[in-house]
């Protein structure tokens, strides 16, 4: 299950990455576009939710929890220094997937009680599409933070993200996260559909 | 026969995905499912097939259940 979250880089804007990774088969998509205001990203939005109800994909915004309820989004993914997932169900319902950051356990478990629908964990590794970077989990951190969580019955899906290149993917999924999250990997390579293809193809034991 | 939802065995009756929805009374809105670690939109749902020990992740707004 590969989410793809919005970038942008010298040849391809956020919907651009949109288009590509819907064309490359991805079924899910994270618009996130930081230093930016509503207004400047509602049109934009409204434009990634059309393409992805087009092809049946799953819309969520980062952070933007009023956007999400206005424009009917699929969830809103909350980074650690955004909204409180608490605060986001208040305002929006039971109806909305929210996700939500963690680099640990305690962050994961927090964002579970307070009715998160998925957790983003990360990061993997080192990554330059994000600043304010958390210390790196590696395979073993990933392994970790799933057991604590079978043991404590969380049974809301892990997508891994963070620095995660194309080779990296079984080895992730074998500790037992449902998803990979990806941005730069696919942009940066020379055929962005034909890459997500075949990363998509990698998450199916192909 | 057995299928695994989010990394947990369980038992089904269901013949597609669009049955499974109706067994776990899945909302209208606020859901997404995979299968196989592949998203599978909505309207395909009623001509994906469950198989045995198939491997099910789903995303729903509604926590619990």
């Amino acid at each position: 299950m590969i989410q793809f979250i919005t970038h942008y880089n010298e040849r391809y804007g956020y919907l651009d990455s949109v288009r590509l990774a819907l064309e490359g088969g991805c079924r899910w998509i994270q618009l996130r576009v930081k230093d930016a205001t509503d207004s400047e990203v509602r049109p934009m939005a409204i434009e990634a939710q059309r393409m992805c109800r087009e092809a049946g994909a799953t819309f969520i915004i980062d952070d933007r929890v009023k956007l999400v309820g206005e424009l009917g989004a699929d969830g809103v993914h909350l980074g650690l220094k955004d909204m409180p997932v608490a605060q986001a169900r208040r305002i929006l319902g039971d109806s909305f997937i929210i996700g939500g950051t963690a680099n640990t356990f305690e962050q994961a478990r927090a964002h579970y009680e307070a009715s998160a629908n998925y957790i983003g964990c990360g990061p993997y590794r080192f990554t330059t599409t994000k600043k304010n970077l958390a210390p790196i989990l590696g395979l073993e951190g990933y392994r970790t933070i799933m057991e604590q969580m079978r043991n404590h019955g969380m049974d809301i899906p892990v997508v891994a993200i963070g620095g995660i290149e194309e080779p990296d993917i079984p080895a992730i999924l074998a500790t037992g996260v449902s998803g990979i999250a990806l941005s730069g990997v696919v942009l940066r390579a020379a055929d962005p559909v034909l890459k997500m293809k075949q990363i998509i193809k990698i998450t199916q034991h192909g | 026969m057995k299928i695994r939802i989010n990394n947990s065995e369980r038992e089904t009756q269901a013949a597609t995905l669009q049955q499974l929805a109706q067994e776990l009374n899945l909302p209208a809105k606020g859901v997404a499912l995979a299968m196989t670690n592949r998203m599978v939109p909505r309207t395909e749902w009623a001509d994906t097939p469950v198989t045995e020990g198939c491997d099910i992740v789903i995303i729903k707004a509604v926590c619990g259940g």
